[in-house]
């Protein structure tokens, strides 16, 4: 009896020490870690959205609420002190997982500025071919709604990868609802023209 | 032995996973360029180290019949904290390393040395045998990774090496170069061993699990088989 | 994706001993002989489906909740560890004949870092419930075709004259890298 109630006590007392310790380091690490994954995971996508901007805009990001309670992480791009761009990142659904994309965009003409992805798990050489600057830089400049050229739009898609090119497509169209909704925010809130 | 003597033994005598055939799944998946060989190889030096400085200071207190439970759950929660400081600190390691950081809860080497060593020595010895057969695997991994980034990629630690002439065995750098890598890796030190059982007149050391006293039993099922099963060995 | 797809990338493409490089241990403890591996395979394949299956439940429904991702690694070991042992008694108890021909193979498992990595790759991946337990049943029979062509090739193995060097693990792992290389030739058929 008395081997059971100290193998009961052991095995608790170890989980909960290691229960506190790892909350512990959980909220110590909490905000280096932060800083890194957008550092390594949206600011290449950020730099290759935004070329000219002159902020930082992982620094300068800001968390929006949504009316349905959802929260959206948007970064600024500055230019002159004014707000000229801002970043949304939205998910579309690939052929090998959801594809995650920053959607960068023009607040003066609500065009695009640019896209770059964040989360990528396609075929190599094929869906992987999204993230090349020839299917990218297409979408620079790009009105509002895009559309692949095989359904009438401007943008070429990656031929053999049709999938994958919608899901981008798909994000870009999320991102572009979630601007529309939050435009006068995020304008508000960053001081724009 | 001394402190010296075992920590030195994990540098050649027992180096794992070329004499101790243990955490193979790690040596096999990271190593395809030296620069990850290292970070894997400090990964498990932190657990290991920090493991066997733990179990050894409890082994008093964890009961027999739960002790494997508590060595899973203190190497759970170190490669957990792991995880965290890597993430903060050194991402980019984190992500390429992927699944197999956590993956060293199972990797039998903590659970081996856990079982094998520190339940049964004391602290200075445990941390002894952690760094050295930690850093033996580090070695491991940095050598057979440097092999498959210099032959698969004419590179190391991302230094080009032979100018661009160079043709790489690409093959080298995918999953069938680490395996024949590996494989050919151990019949070299079957052959040192050899060499050396000859000179001194003793037995050959052999490579393979029954050297290592660990908790997985893989070995028990292997000694639980019909001899003519074994004759390959 | 359809059911076909799921089965011949995780089975045949994405290997999971030959080209994802988990479950190494057993891969070289139990191919020997032709019945431990099946024996071995079918646990794997036992094991691997229902960790997943309470894995992906105990992360969508209260790691994800209670904001505790970070605990995942230690969340999915104990729930691994906790079901072997719970399999085991039941299989004792209840099915006898399966307890005989598998119950050996089970403590193994806890330290099989396939079933580990299946149930940590999925969530990787974020796929959906039933996604993820195909997938599961499609890497462990993909583990069990691994260990049951090695073991054909290793039983072959022992009657010829090898090289006293190469003997046991290093020409164990050689033949894994030429089947690897073999498999590789299925890259393109599915992603």
């Amino acid at each position: 009896m008395a081997g059971i109630l100290k193998m009961i006590v052991v095995l608790t007392a170890l989980c909960g020490l290691s229960g506190f310790v790892l909350s512990y380091l959980k909220t110590v690490t909490a905000p280096a870690i932060e800083e890194q994954v957008l550092r390594n995971v949206q600011g290449p996508a950020l730099a290759s959205v935004f070329a000219k901007g002159e902020n930082n805009p992982i620094a300068d990001r800001h968390v929006f609420k949504l009316e349905d309670g959802r929260e959206v992480t948007a970064f600024p791009s500055k230019q002159g002190g004014k707000l000229v761009g801002v970043a949304l990142e939205e998910h579309g659904a690939g052929y090998g997982g959801p594809i995650g994309v920053l959607v960068g965009f023009n607040v003066a003409n609500d065009t695009l500025a640019g896209i770059g992805t964040t989360q990528l798990s396609e075929t190599p050489g094929l869906g992987m071919r999204v993230k090349e600057p020839s299917f990218r830089e297409q979408f620079a400049g790009a009105k509002l709604p895009v559309k692949l050229s095989a359904q009438g739009g401007s943008i070429d898609g990656i031929s053999g990868a049709t999938i994958s090119s919608k899901g981008v497509i798909e994000a870009v169209e999320k991102a572009d609802a979630l601007y529309k909704k939050l435009k006068p925010e995020l304008v508000q809130f960053w001081g724009g023209k | 032995m001394t402190l010296m003597q075992e920590f030195t033994k994990g540098l050649w005598k027992e180096m794992p996973p070329f004499r101790l055939v243990l955490g193979l799944c790690p040596t096999l998946a990271v190593t395809t360029s030296a620069e990850n060989g290292i970070g894997m190889g400090v990964a498990v030096v932190f657990v290991l180290t920090l493991s066997n400085i733990l179990v050894s200071m409890m082994r008093h207190i964890i009961p027999k019949a739960v002790r494997i439970a508590c060595f899973i759950v203190i190497a759970a929660s170190l490669v957990v904290s792991l995880e965290l400081l890597m993430q903060a600190y050194v991402y980019s390691l984190y992500e390429k390393l992927g699944i197999f950081v956590p993956l060293i809860v199972v990797n039998c080497i903590i659970l081996g040395r856990a079982e094998a060593f520190a339940a049964k020595n004391g602290v200075a010895a445990s941390i002894a045998d952690g760094l050295g057969i930690g850093l033996g695997f580090t070695m491991a991994l940095t050598f057979l990774g440097s092999l498959r980034e210099i032959l698969g990629n004419g590179t190391w630690f991302g230094m080009n090496l032979f100018g661009d002439a160079f043709e790489p065995f690409q093959i080298m750098v995918k999953a069938p170069g680490a395996f024949i890598c590996l494989g050919l890796i151990l019949a070299g030190m079957n052959c040192i061993n050899r060499w050396q059982a000859h000179r001194t007149g003793t037995e050959p050391v052999s490579i393979g699990c029954q050297a290592c006293g660990a908790s997985c039993k893989s070995c028990q099922l292997q000694m639980a088989m019909p001899e003519d099963a074994k004759k390959g060995v | 994706m359809d059911i076909l797809t799921i089965f011949v990338s995780a089975i045949f493409v994405n290997n999971i001993l030959l080209s994802q490089f988990l479950g190494n241990c057993p891969y070289l403890g139990c191919s020997r002989e032709k019945g431990v591996a099946v024996g071995m395979g079918a646990a794997v394949i036992f094991v691997t489906v229902v960790a997943t299956l309470f894995t992906w439940l105990m992360q969508h429904y209260v790691l994800d909740p209670l904001k505790l991702g970070y605990l995942q690694t230690i969340v999915f070991i104990v729930v691994i560890a906790a079901l072997v042992q719970f399999v085991e008694m039941f299989l004792k108890k209840m099915v006898p004949p399966l307890y005989r021909s598998l119950g050996i193979y089970l403590p193994l498992i806890t330290t099989n870092c396939a079933v580990m990595g299946v149930a940590l790759l999925m969530q990787r991946k974020g796929y959906d419930l039933v996604t993820s337990l195909l997938y599961a049943a499609g890497y462990s029979s993909g583990f069990l075709l691994a260990l049951l062509l090695m073991a054909g090739i290793r039983e072959r193995l022992d009657t010829c004259r090898l090289p006293k060097t190469m003997a046991g693990t290093p020409i164990a792992l050689v033949m894994a890298g030429l089947m690897s290389l073999a498999f590789m030739a299925f890259k393109g058929m599915a992603q």
